[in-house]
C-alpha cells in the first residue's frame, strides 16, 4: 500500500515544498519510492502474490477494491518508480524541475500508475488507468510548446474514447460475473460473438494508447508538443500500461476470441513497425524521429503481447523495460539537442561529437542499444519476440524482421548527422552532472541485462505461468 | 410530511423576517429550517409515520432520499445565490421564501401516492420558478426567459392534466396504487390509457427538457439569474425525475413495451441534439444547457430500465450531476461577467488556482472521468442498462466521447496560462468558499457514498 500512498503524499508536500528546494525534494521523492519498491522486489516470491490493499467487501455494483501484485506487477511498478526517478534526474537542471505543480503531477501520474499495475479489480484498473490521463495532460498543457493546444485536444478525445470502449467492454462482461474482481472477470465464459465485441472494446483503448497503427495519428504531435518529461511518462510508462493491460486484462478476459484476433493484432502490429520506420527514417525533427521510431517498436511488443506463450511474454516483459530505457535516454538525448542549441532539426546539427565527447558516447549507447545489437537487453527481448513472431507466420516474421534494419537506418542517420561532419553551431555544452548520472544509470542497466536477462525472465516467469494457466 | 409543512412555514417566515431589513437573518432562518426538515427527514427515515389521515404523500424510503438530496442542494442555491440576494434588500425574503416554496413543491412531487397530489405538487415546484427566472427586472432576457418558461409550461402542464384525465377515464382512479392494480389486472389494452400515459410523458419530458421537448431550456437558463439557473439544474431536475421514475417505474411498467420505445427514440435524439449543439457554444450557461439536456438523454436510460436498481442509480446520478453543477455555478457567480462569455473563464487557474482547480474538478465530473463522482453515476446508470439496452448504451458511450470535447475546450481555457485578457482579483467571500468545499467534497467522495447503498 505504501507504494500508492506514499507518491500520493509527497505530490501533496511539493504544494508547499519552496521552490528553492523543489529540485532536491523531487529527487528524494522518487529514490524513496524507488527504494521501497527495491525492498519489496527483494522479499518477494515470484512464485506469489501479495495482496496490498482487500477490503474484502463488495459494493452494489460489484467493485471489490482489491489490489495487490504477482511477479509481473510488481516488475511494472519497480520499473515505474525506476523510470520516474531517471525522469526526475534527467529534469533536474530544467528550470520545469523548480515548479510545484509540475513536481507535484509527476507524483501523482506515478502513483497512478502504481494503482494500474497493481489493481487486481476490473473497475479499480479502468480508474487508476484513466487517473493517468490527468497528470500527463495538464503537463503538456502548461509546460508545452507553442502550438500544443490542438495536439492534446486529439490525445485527449483519443484515449478518452478509448477508455469509453474498455469500460463498455468491463461493463458488459460484467454483466455475468459476481463481481469486478480479476479471477472473477477471467471465470466468465463467453459467446463468441460477444467475446468479439468485449474484445474489441479493450483492444481500442489499448491500440490508441500503445499505440497501434492506424491509432497512432495523436503520438508525433503529442510527444512533440510536451515538454521532456512529459514525453517520457507517455512514452516510457504510459504506453506500458497499454501492453501490460494486453497480458493482465485483454487476452484472459476475452480468450475466446483470440483464435479470429490475434491474426488482426498481429497484422496491424507489424504494419505499424514497418510504416513507423519508414516514416522515422525521412523525418528531420530528432524528436518527431524518436516518436515514429517509437511506434515501430511497440508494434512488435503488442504483437509479441497477443501471442500467448511464456517465452513471448517474458520477451514483452524485457523489451517493455528496455523500451522505457532507451526512450527515456533517446528523448533526453534530445532534449539535450534543443537545450543548448534551441533546435531539434537533424540538418542544423553537426559535429558534436568534437564538442561534447561524452554526450557522444553516452548517445552513441543508447543508439546501438535501440538497433538491439548484441550485448544489450535490446538484443534478447527483439530476438525473442521475432522467434515467436515467426513461429506464428513466416512471412509475417520476415517483414517484422525488417525492424532490424530500418531500425539501424533511422537511428545511425540521426547518430550521423548530429554528431558528425562538421560542427555547425558551436559551442555545445557537454553532459552536466545530472545527465551524464542519467545517461550512466540507464547504460548500466541496459548492459546488465543485455548480459543476464535471464533475471528478468526468472522475475515474471513464474507469474506469467500462472496466468497462462488460468486462460481457458 | 412534517418536513413539508416545515419547509413551508420557513419559506413564510423568511418573508416576515425580511422585513427586519437583515439578510443575515433572512438566511439564517432559511437554512435553520432546511436543516431542521432534514433532520425530520431522517428521522422519518427509521420511524414511519404518517402526520395526517391524508394518503396522498408517502414518505418512503425513496421519496426520503429524493427529499434529502433536494434538500441539500437547495441549501446550496441559496447560500450561492446569498451574495445577490443581499444588495436586493427589498426582495431577499422574496427570493429565499420562492425558493422554499419551490422546494415544497419538490418535496410533495416525489412523495405523491395519488394524481391529484403529483400535479398540485408540479405547480407547486414551477410557479416560484417562472417567477425566479424574470428577477432580473431590467434585464430584457430574464424578462424573455420567464415569459417563456411560464407560456411553453403552462402548455406543458395542461398536456399533462389531459393525460391524467385520460388515465382516469381508463382506470377510474387517481391512486396510483389503484392505477397499477387495475393496468396489472389486464386492462392494459385500453387505448384510453395509452394516449394519456404518452401526453404525461411529453409533459415529464417538457419538464425534464428533453428533446424535442427542449427549446425552452437553452434561453430560460442563459436569461434567468444564474442561481436560478443552477437551482433549475440542481432541483427542479431531480425532482421531475422523482416523480417521472415513480410513475414510469412503478405505476406503469406493465405496458413498458408501450412507452418504452418512444422514450429510447428520444433518448437517443436527446443525447444528440444536446451534445451536438453544445459543440460550438460561447455562452456559459448556454453551454449548461445543451450539456444538461446531454445528461437527461442519459438519464432517460434508467427510467427505462426494468430493474429495482434503477430508482436509486437515477437519484444517484442526480446527486451526482448537481455537486458540478453548482460548484460551476457557483464559480460563475464570482466571476460575474456581463454577457456570460465562456471566454470570461479563461486564465481563471492563473487568476485564482483554487477556484481553477474546483472548475476542472467539476468539468472532469461532468464528463465522467474517475475517481469523481460523476464517473460513478454514468457507470451505474450505462451498467444497469447494459444488459436490456445494449445498442443504447454503446449510443449513450459515444456520446460521452463526443461530450469531451466541450469539456475540455472549456478545461483548456479555465487552465490556460498564457493569455492575458482577464485580470483583476476575484473576490471570493466565505460563503462561496463553504459551498465550494462542499462541492469538492462532493465530487471527490460522493463516489464512497455507494458503500452504503
Amino acid at each position: 500500500m505504501e507504494l500508492l500512498i506514499i507518491p500520493c503524499l509527497f505530490a501533496l508536500i511539493a504544494l508547499v515544498v519552496p521552490s528553492n528546494f523543489m529540485r532536491q525534494y523531487a529527487l528524494i521523492g522518487g529514490a524513496v519510492s524507488l527504494i521501497l519498491s527495491v525492498v519489496a522486489m527483494v522479499s518477494f516470491d515470484v512464485t506469489g502474490f501479495k495482496t496490498i490493499f482487500d477490503p474484502h467487501m463488495v459494493t452494489s455494483f460489484g467493485l471489490t477494491f482489491k489490489m495487490g501484485y504477482d511477479g509481473m506487477s510488481l516488475f511494472m511498478v519497480v520499473l515505474t518508480n525506476l523510470i520516474t526517478f531517471i525522469i526526475l534526474l534527467s529534469n533536474y537542471n530544467r528550470t520545469l524541475a523548480t515548479n510545484k505543480s509540475f513536481t507535484a503531477l509527476v507524483f501523482l501520474m506515478q502513483a497512478a500508475l502504481v494503482g494500474v499495475f497493481t489493481a487486481f479489480d476490473g473497475l479499480m484498473f479502468y480508474i487508476f488507468w484513466e487517473i493517468t490521463l490527468i497528470p500527463v495532460f495538464l503537463i503538456a498543457l502548461w509546460f508545452g510548446s507553442s502550438e500544443r493546444k490542438k495536439a492534446l485536444m486529439k490525445f485527449f478525445i483519443y484515449t478518452f474514447v478509448g477508455s469509453l470502449a474498455m469500460l463498455a467492454s468491463l461493463m458488459a462482461i460484467k454483466a455475468s460475473a459476481a463481481t469486478f474482481a480479476h479471477e472473477d472477470l477471467v471465470a466468465v465464459t463467453l459467446t463468441a460473438k460477444a467475446a468479439y465485441w468485449i474484445f474489441a472494446g479493450f483492444f481500442l483503448a489499448f491500440a490508441i494508447k500503445i499505440p497501434l497503427f492506424p491509432f497512432h495519428t495523436w503520438q508525433p504531435d503529442t510527444y512533440t508538443a510536451s515538454p521532456m518529461a512529459g514525453t517520457m511518462l507517455l512514452s516510457a510508462l504510459m504506453l506500458k500500461m497499454a501492453l501490460y493491460g494486453m497480458i493482465r486484462w485483454l487476452v484472459p478476459l476475452a480468450p475466446e476470441a483470440l483464435p479470429d484476433m490475434t491474426k488482426i493484432v498481429v497484422v496491424l502490429g507489424i504494419i505499424g513497425v514497418v510504416y513507423a520506420g519508414v516514416l522515422a527514417i525521412k523525418q528531420s525533427d530528432i524528436k518527431r524521429l524518436f516518436a515514429f521510431a517509437s511506434i515501430s517498436h511497440v508494434g512488435l511488443i503488442a504483437a509479441g503481447a497477443i501471442l500467448i506463450s511464456h517465452d513471448n511474454w517474458s520477451a514483452v516483459f524485457i523489451q517493455m523495460a528496455n523500451h522505457s530505457l532507451v526512450a527515456v535516454g533517446l528523448f533526453l538525448a534530445a532534449d539535450i539537442f534543443e537545450q543548448r542549441l534551441g533546435t531539434r532539426n537533424l540538418n542544423d546539427l553537426g559535429g558534436i561529437a568534437k564538442q561534447a565527447p561524452k554526450f557522444a558516447f553516452m548517445f552513441g549507447v543508447l543508439a546501438l542499444a535501440s538497433v538491439s545489437v548484441p550485448l544489450s537487453s535490446g538484443f534478447i527481448g527483439e530476438f525473442m519476440l521475432l522467434k515467436g513472431v515467426y513461429s506464428y507466420n513466416w512471412l509475417v516474421g520476415v517483414i517484422a524482421g525488417t525492424t532490424l534494419i530500418i531500425g539501424a537506418v533511422y537511428t545511425l542517420r540521426a547518430y550521423q548527422l548530429s554528431m558528425f561532419g562538421a560542427p555547425k553551431a558551436s559551442p555545445f555544452a557537454d553532459l552536466a552532472l545530472n545527465e551524464w548520472l542519467a545517461f550512466l544509470i540507464i547504460m548500466v542497466l541496459i548492459l546488465v541485462f543485455g548480459v543476464y536477462p535471464q533475471a528478468m525472465i526468472d522475475f515474471v516467469g513464474p507469474s506469467i505461468d500462472n496466468l497462462i494457466q488460468t486462460i481457458k | 410530511m412534517d418536513a413539508l409543512i416545515v419547509i413551508f412555514i420557513t419559506g413564510l417566515i423568511s418573508l416576515f423576517v425580511a422585513f427586519m431589513r437583515k439578510p443575515m437573518l433572512v438566511l439564517g432562518t432559511s437554512l435553520l429550517g432546511l436543516l431542521i426538515a432534514a433532520a425530520l427527514l431522517l428521522n422519518q427515515w427509521n420511524h414511519p409515520y404518517n402526520l395526517l389521515a391524508y394518503k396522498g404523500l408517502s414518505f418512503d424510503h425513496t421519496a426520503i432520499s429524493y427529499s434529502l438530496v433536494a434538500v441539500l442542494f437547495t441549501f446550496l442555491s441559496i447560500l450561492v445565490g446569498y451574495k445577490s440576494f443581499k444588495e436586493q434588500l427589498d426582495h431577499t425574503g422574496d427570493y429565499v421564501a420562492l425558493f422554499l416554496f419551490s422546494l415544497t413543491g419538490a418535496l410533495c412531487i416525489v412523495s405523491f401516492t395519488d394524481m391529484f397530489m403529483f400535479f398540485i405538487g408540479l405547480e407547486i415546484l414551477s410557479i416560484p420558478i417562472y417567477v425566479l427566472a424574470g428577477s432580473k427586472k431590467k434585464d430584457a432576457y430574464s424578462a424573455e426567459a420567464s415569459l417563456k418558461y411560464f407560456l411553453t409550461g403552462a402548455f406543458a402542464t395542461g398536456v399533462l392534466l389531459f393525460g391524467i384525465a385520460w388515465v382516469y377515464g381508463a382506470v377510474g382512479s387517481f391512486d396510483l396504487n389503484e392505477i397499477a392494480m387495475n393496468i396489472n389486472a389486464g386492462e392494459t389494452d385500453s387505448s384510453l390509457l395509452k394516449v394519456g400515459v404518452l401526453l404525461i410523458m411529453a409533459a415529464f419530458l417538457f419538464k425534464v427538457g428533453a428533446a424535442p421537448f427542449h427549446f425552452w431550456s437553452p434561453d430560460v437558463y442563459a436569461g434567468s439569474p444564474t442561481v436560478v439557473t443552477g437551482y433549475m439544474a440542481a432541483v427542479v431536475k431531480l425532482a421531475a425525475f422523482g416523480a417521472f421514475m415513480k410513475l414510469f417505474g412503478s405505476v406503469f411498467p406493465a405496458i413498458h413495451d408501450f412507452w418504452a420505445p418512444a422514450l429510447m427514440v428520444l433518448a437517443i435524439l436527446t443525447m444528440f441534439v444536446g451534445n451536438l449543439s453544445a459543440l460550438g457554444q460561447l455562452k456559459f450557461k448556454r453551454l449548461l444547457a445543451y450539456s444538461s439536456i446531454t445528461h437527461v438523454g442519459y438519464a432517460l436510460l434508467a427510467i427505462m430500465t426494468e430493474s429495482p436498481m434503477s430508482e436509486q442509480n437515477l437519484l444517484f446520478y442526480l446527486f451526482s450531476y448537481g455537486f458540478s453543477i453548482l460548484a460551476l455555478i457557483t464559480i460563475s457567480t464570482i466571476i460575474d461577467d456581463e454577457e456570460d462569455n465562456i471566454e470570461a473563464f479563461k486564465g481563471l487557474a492563473r487568476r485564482n488556482p483554487i477556484l481553477g482547480f474546483v472548475a476542472v474538478l467539476a468539468l472532469l465530473s461532468l464528463a465522467g472521468v474517475p475517481p469523481l463522482v460523476g464517473f460513478f453515476g454514468k457507470y451505474l446508470i450505462f451498467s444497469g442498462a447494459i444488459s436490456q439496452y445494449p445498442t443504447l448504451v454503446i449510443i449513450a458511450i459515444a456520446n460521452s466521447g463526443i461530450g469531451i470535447y466541450y469539456y475540455l475546450k472549456m478545461i483548456m481555457t479555465v487552465a490556460s496560462k498564457e493569455d492575458n485578457t482577464n485580470t483583476g482579483h476575484l473576490e471570493v467571500t466565505p460563503i462561496q468558499w463553504f459551498v465550494m468545499a462542499v462541492c469538492v467534497a462532493g465530487l471527490l467522495f460522493g463516489g464512497a457514498v455507494l458503500g452504503y447503498l
